[in-house]
């Protein structure tokens, strides 16, 4: 094991930014949001750029870096006094954005399908799914067993085939979407 | 886009084990979106506010260590 500080400034830096664009992904996943994701990502680099010497020279700095930017979300979000979802419900508005900002409707579908998940089978999915960790990582990022991971991500899948339609129905307006979208999940 | 989802086997990912096989086919669908939304965000690369701001605490820090020396 390397001393501490050891890790030469340089080193940290360079790590950092090449973490941030997979780092920035995550952050827009959790936030749903550019403009709040981009927020979210600055206090993790301060947070992180402060306790750089926290970090142990050869570790996984991505999955540090990950750690701090969602205890910072979490923490952000108690100080609003928003509730952290641990079910089905709430349908947040912060998907409604403008339709062009993210692409074919396809996509913006499948957002709007990610963002009506439980927060907690969302980052699991995103984060084994699409950041490329391990369950063992990804469980170490969200401070809570393996086995909890695989089923946050096996009911994210789920949920997500039964917003988004197998059939791919849902490639009509978002309004009209929605609406089906809507009686489903409530349905079953 | 319902021909995404006919196209199964090309681009099924890695299923864990428990995943029932009647549901391999959404799944693959449905991976392949998750990479595909994240991915796009991901190409967007570095805005310039954090380069600005790695740049100033890289600053701030060396201005220390030179005091720190002294």
């Amino acid at each position: 094991m390397s001393k501490e500080g050891e890790i030469d400034d340089r080193g940290f830096k360079r790590d950092l930014l090449a973490s941030l664009p997979n780092l920035r992904a995550f952050a827009v996943s959790l936030t749903g949001r550019h403009d709040k994701a981009d927020d979210l990502v600055q206090d993790t680099i301060m947070k992180a750029w402060a306790n750089q010497t926290s970090f142990t020279a050869g570790t996984n700095m991505r999955a540090w870096l990950f750690t701090i930017l969602r205890n910072e979300f979490y923490s952000q979000m108690r100080k609003r006094g928003r509730e952290v979802q641990d079910s089905d419900g709430l349908f947040s508005e912060r998907f409604s954005v403008h339709p062009e900002q993210y692409g074919r409707l396809d996509m913006q579908d499948f957002r709007k399908a990610l963002d009506k998940l439980p927060d907690d089978q969302r980052e699991a999915i995103v984060l084994v799914g699409a950041a490329g960790f391990a369950y063992e990582e990804a469980a170490a990022i969200c401070g809570c067993a393996v086995g909890t991971i695989k089923s946050r991500v096996s009911r994210a899948r789920t949920r997500l085939q039964e917003l988004l339609g197998v059939s791919g129905e849902s490639d009509y307006g978002p309004d009209a979407g929605d609406a089906a979208i809507t009686a489903r999940a409530f349905g079953s | 886009m319902s021909e995404d989802n006919r196209k199964k086997d090309e681009m099924t990912p890695t299923q864990s084990p428990e995943v029932r096989p009647g549901a391999v086919q959404p799944n693959a669908s449905i991976s392949r979106k998750l990479r595909e939304f994240y991915d796009a965000v991901q190409d967007e690369g570095i805005p310039d506010r954090f380069l600005e701001l790695l740049e100033r605490l890289d600053q701030a820090e060396k201005n220390a260590k030179a005091v720190e020396v002294k």
